[in-house]
């Protein structure tokens, strides 16, 4: 049993995705299952095994992900961001005004979008990297500035992106073309660019050293606080894209929400085995932990429990992640 | 000798800053708000600042640890929601549901303590774990019953005179002033004068001397988180004595508002000192804040903006005059 | 001097790869002042972790009043009797001292905290000392010559029998051991065994009575304090085994070239207006006790802390080095002491570390060139003889030794024309010890690097250096020729000595 186990573990794809991602694609799997059973019996009339529960799965999962990839970055550094969610709704609100009552063409809503993300990030990554603040306490001010802007901007009134049939529906390709989950792709696409950036390049390599020992880094000539900063700015402009996708598949933004989508984000990444002493990050991870985020709240759903079953859950796995990453490292030590 | 005189004065030039703050900035209202200068206001000022005073006081002590405490706004709603829900469909009495939420609010604060003193976690991933277990508790427990607390005319409300007392010509007066006054004399006392307060302030300052002196840290790290629970469940009450409709998963955003006043107040967020009466001094700011700004034409919105970067900038001056001290 | 209160026999302990005590023997009796002395790594520190319980030994026996005993924490030991004074880590910097001094057993009244008696009973204390310190300031504000007496305070308030001051003298100022003195007297006439490390040659003369040396985990020997020289004591601690060759002559040509010059480096507390000129090709020792202010001196100069003056020219060049990028982009390279925390990444490999301070040339757009980058780690790997299964080793997988292999590769890769090793064999063993310096002295000899080498250890010193530059609490107090250079010499111009002190103000 033990050889097998050490066999799987060495297999060439095992040992590329890491020996957890691979568990956690298990886990996935074990979810669906589990859903398709309970959920006719806890609910009945209801039917989770259907490509439309996946497609609606897969819409939580975007920008859930999206969000979770720019975090993986900030985590990587040994630091935090808690104004995520709320900064995506602030992109979707302000941009979405801007096109509803200026009326911005909607590829400049969606540029505008992505560049709010942009300068929330800029904003944090300035305070905790060259002002020296911790970052879990600028990034929850963040979060109510954040939330304010965008209550202020659009008079705290809810905004809708337009509809499919309308003139403007195009972007909504993004997320879903007929039955072909393109926003899947989409994602996929610059998980492939994240994980380039995380891996191959010298900004990459820079942000997981600085996470893992900056003085070290800096004492080796590095100017850290610009890395540490991009790290911020890179997960900022992914809330931006993230908007776009929340929009896209729901449409409608409301003012002065948004936090619960941080932690679940957070909660992809620590399960993914970003681990949150920083030095140590992984996309793919990031992207299962996203999914299976996704999945819990379809699932959740289907059996007939409510939302508040989704925010007990993420906090006890970030909690667990947490433990089990502090004990393993201790264990090590 | 010198020194001390020194540093005492700066704590005390620090506290008056804030206080000369608060009263300009109430002066400011005044004069450009005609219906600013209503009593009625000043009503409104005191029911703000109750629960964000008493989560204040209690964030001071994990503050002082070094520590951090961002379950209390969730926290503070769930224990409400579900109080009500014992009143109203269980029909428990008041004080019943009063202890119960006081309990509730002791039990989070216990393991979140425990959590962090036994394990060693960051305090502040921690509770972040129990500020989103306590945002869906809340509703999973009443299954997602939006309740109220008997409102004053009811049977069971004797409670909210607690915090005011509406006379027979209907002028009420906030006498939880005088409990908000006995609890911080209170806390200061714990804080200052006591073992609780005096090996919190010496976790923040070098948790390992502590241990060193044979001092069981663990316990009196608890006891930080424990001290925040209970005024956790003491805002609960306040809350609901206050608001009419307690909505269960809301809360996120309270604690920021404690947070901010006590380091407003010159609590340090490297740990090893604080204080009481500076924390309340930090509410009053914030609590003017927020009930002065729409009476000026900006909307309640602008509250949070404006909250936001007094954290930011309260948290940047503490690391600026902690770093040039060490 | 009285009977034995402390008896320490056979004591041995091992830590992987280190024998760090090898069957040592101490003792103490009351009313004496026992110094014990070593160089640095001697094995005085685990002595005392041992004695206090912070490290278990791994065999013999410690006797204590007459009964065997075994200490499994500080705790313990303290309450027994044993109380070390440190020279700063025990305080809580935001309490008073009365507070301090009293934690874990304040005195109450009801659930009040007495602090009036607590107040009274501190004052007791430091009236017995005869020393003037307010029980109610603030820790933090007091100097650290009165920290450690409040230190002292509290080992007698705990009924302390044997207390230990480790290097209690590093950081005061001439008053303030006169001060420290006359309370170490007190407490000898009043019976207590006291246990003195320190450097100074001078104070081990002035205020103990007997001395016992150690070298290399072994105990040597011990000494009546009035029938001995320094020199005695020098030999005992120097022993003869590791100076094998001793370098005799310079190895730097006369007319090489200056590369650095620093002209009145000034920098917080620990650097005071140090000028000095390094050669190509030539390896200036820093010689000086732990505390002497060198790691300040060279991080100023490398532009990891503020500066608070000075001048710093490169090639007769004058340069303005603000931060370690700065620096390293001038050809500077800084190995620090504490390789851990500031040398490398420890979950990082071997390749990530080796580029770290040079990945910008190792990427095109952006992008990491992963084959040249690992041919260049493997070429390094190859010269300087790193001993891994791979070059995506972990570091933390390493030795000592080949960790600072890959520090030196970090900067090798990086083309440095001036190297600044601090301490570059600390924590490393005997034969990788050996490979470093031959490493060192190659790249000085050969590539013709400038190289400045912090040492603690005289032998190192005396063996690597073709200069030395002597340091004495942040000023540079001598400077030798390797020709000139004698232990004797770098001893007592890093000891302090009062005369010359005088003589340099």
């Amino acid at each position: 049993m033990k050889s097998a186990l050490s066999k799987f573990k060495s297999l060439r794809l095992v040992r590329a995705m890491g020996f957890n991602r691979v568990v956690l694609i298990g886990v996935i799997i074990l979810m669906y299952i589990l859903f398709a059973i309970l959920s006719p019996i806890l609910h009945e009339g209801t039917n989770f095994v259907s490509y439309a529960r996946i497609l609606s799965a897969l819409n939580y999962g975007y920008f859930i992900g999206f969000m979770g990839l720019g975090v993986t970055f900030v985590i990587a550094t040994g630091n935090i961001d808690f104004s995520i969610g709320p900064v995506m709704f602030t992109s979707a609100l302000i941009s979405g005004y801007c096109m509803n009552s200026y009326g911005a063409p909607l590829w400049l809503s969606m540029i505008l979008c992505i560049l709010i993300g942009t300068v929330f990030g800029t904003i944090g990554g300035f305070f905790v990297s060259y002002l020296h603040l911790p970052s879990f306490i600028t990034s929850m001010a963040l979060m109510l500035v954040a939330k304010g802007v965008g209550s202020i901007f659009t008079k705290t009134q809810a905004v809708s992106w337009p509809d499919l049939s309308s003139s403007n529906g195009w972007y909504r390709y993004l997320v879903r073309a007929g039955d072909i989950p393109t926003g899947l792709i989409l994602l996929i696409a610059v998980a492939i660019i994240c994980a380039i950036v995380l891996n191959k390049t010298r900004a990459g390599r820079y942000m997981i050293c600085i996470g893992a020992n900056r003085e070290a880094v800096r004492l080796s000539g590095v100017d850290t606080r610009r890395w540490e900063m991009l790290a911020f700015i890179i997960s900022g402009t992914l809330a931006g894209v993230a908007a776009l996708f929340y929009v896209g598949a729901y449409s409608t933004v409301q003012p002065g929400l948004g936090d619960t989508f941080n932690n679940e984000a957070i909660a992809a990444c620590v399960m993914g085995g970003t681990s949150m002493a920083g030095g140590l990050a992984s996309i793919l991870g990031t992207v299962i932990g996203a999914f299976i985020v996704a999945l819990m709240q379809e699932g959740i759903l289907a059996m007939g429990f409510t939302i508040s079953y989704q925010y007990v859950l993420t906090g006890l796995i970030v909690l667990g992640a947490v433990i089990a990453d502090t004990l393993s490292r201790r264990r090590r030590n | 000798m010198k020194s001390k005189a020194i540093t005492k004065n700066h704590a005390f030039m620090q506290r008056l800053v804030i206080l000369v703050v608060v009263i300009v900035l109430y002066l400011f209202f005044y004069a450009m708000s005609t219906s600013f200068r209503r009593y009625t206001t000043l009503i409104q000022i005191c029911n703000y600042m109750y629960y964000i005073l008493l989560m204040a006081i209690g964030v001071t002590f994990p503050l002082i640890t070094g520590g951090v405490d961002l379950s209390m706004g969730t926290g503070l709603i769930c224990y409400s929601v579900i109080g009500s829900y014992m009143i109203r469909i269980n029909g428990w009495p008041v004080w019943a549901a009063m202890v119960l939420t006081i309990a509730m609010g002791v039990l989070v604060g216990f393991i979140n303590g425990t959590i962090i003193a036994r394990l060693e976690l960051p305090p502040f991933i921690v509770t972040l774990a129990t500020m989103m277990c306590c945002r869906g508790m809340g509703s999973i427990l009443t299954n997602n019953y939006s309740g109220t607390w008997p409102a004053a005319a009811e049977a069971e409300g004797w409670f909210r005179s607690i915090f005011r007392i509406v006379t027979p010509d209907r002028t009420p007066i906030p006498v939880g002033m005088v409990l908000m006054i006995v609890l911080i004399i209170i806390m200061s006392f714990v804080l200052n004068h006591t073992r609780t307060g005096r090996y919190i302030i010496a976790i923040g300052s070098n948790k390992e001397a502590l241990k060193l002196s044979g001092v069981s840290v663990a316990r009196w790290h608890i006891a930080a988180y424990v001290i925040s629970g209970f005024f956790v469940g003491l805002a609960a009450i306040a809350y609901a004595a206050t608001f009419p409709n307690i909505t269960p998963g809301t809360g996120a955003g309270f604690e920021l508002d404690a947070i901010g006043s006590a380091i407003i107040g010159g609590t340090a967020m490297s740990g090893g000192s604080g204080s009481v009466v500076g924390t309340f001094l930090g509410v009053l700011l914030i609590s003017l804040l927020k009930t002065g700004l729409p009476f000026i034409d900006l909307q309640a919105n602008w509250q949070q903006v404006i909250t936001g970067c007094i954290l930011l900038a309260a948290v940047t001056i503490d690391m600026r005059r902690n770093r040039k001290r060490a | 001097m009285g009977e034995i209160i402390l008896q320490m026999k056979g004591i041995d302990k091992t830590f992987p790869g280190v024998h760090a005590l090898d069957h040592v023997d101490f003792e103490v009796r009351k009313g004496e002042v026992h110094a014990l002395m070593g160089e640095n790594g001697a094995g005085k520190s685990t002595l005392m972790k041992v004695l206090t319980g912070i490290y278990t030994k791994d065999s013999g026996t410690i006797t204590y009043e007459g009964r065997q005993v075994e200490f499994t924490n500080p705790r313990e030991a303290q309450k027994a009797g044993i109380v070390i004074v440190h020279q700063e880590l025990n305080m809580m910097g935001h309490l008073t001292v009365a507070q301090n001094i009293f934690v874990g057993r304040e005195p109450r009244k009801g659930i009040m905290i007495d602090d009036a008696r607590m107040n009274t009973e501190a004052r007791k204390l430091f009236e017995q000392l005869s020393i003037d310190i307010d029980p109610r300031e603030t820790m933090s504000h007091l100097t650290v010559a009165k920290q450690q007496m409040c230190e002292i305070a509290k080992a007698i308030s705990h009924e302390a029998k044997v207390i230990i001051f480790d290097e209690p003298t590093a950081a005061l100022t001439d008053t303030e051991i006169e001060q420290l003195f006359k309370i170490i007297r007190d407490l000898r006439q009043r019976q207590y065994g006291i246990v003195y490390i320190s450097h100074r040659m001078d104070e081990i003369k002035r205020i103990t009575d007997r001395v016992s040396v150690m070298r290399d985990g072994q105990y040597i020997g011990t000494l009546i304090s009035s029938e001995c020289t320094k020199e005695d004591i020098i030999n005992m601690m120097v022993g003869r085994v590791i100076y094998e060759e001793p370098k005799t002559h310079s190895h730097c040509p006369p007319d090489a070239p200056v590369v650095l010059r620093v002209e009145h480096l000034s920098a917080g507390s620990m650097v005071k207006d140090v000028s000095f000129e390094l050669r190509k090709g030539e390896i200036l020792g820093f010689a000086g006790l732990v505390g002497a202010g060198r790691t300040e001196t060279v991080r100023a100069l490398f532009g990891a802390d503020p500066k608070d003056g000075g001048d710093i020219y490169i090639d007769g060049k004058k340069v303005d080095i603000r931060s370690p990028k700065d620096a390293v982009r001038l050809g500077i390279s800084y190995l620090s002491e504490d390789r851990k925390r500031f040398g490398i990444v420890l979950k990082k490999n071997i390749t990530e570390n080796s580029t770290l301070a040079t990945l910008k040339s190792y990427t095109k757009k952006g992008f990491i060139d992963k084959k040249r980058e690992e041919d260049v780690t493997h070429n390094y790997v190859k010269v300087l003889k790193t001993k891994t299964p791979g070059i995506d080793q972990l570091v933390m997988n390493l030795s000592g030794g080949n960790q600072q292999k890959v520090v030196i590769a970090k900067w090798l890769v990086n083309d440095s024309r001036i190297m600044i090793f601090d301490e570059p064999t600390r924590g490393i063993d005997v034969g990788a010890k050996q490979e470093i310096y031959e490493l060192m002295s190659r790249l000085a000899e050969e590539e013709g690097k400038a190289i400045i080498m912090i040492s603690s250890e005289m032998s190192e010193i005396l063996r690597m250096s073709d200069r030395v530059l002597v340091m004495c609490e942040g000023r540079k107090t001598a400077e030798f020729d390797i020709a000139e250079a004698t232990q004797e010499k770098i001893m007592s111009s890093a000891t302090r000595d009062i005369d010359m002190q005088e003589a340099a103000r």
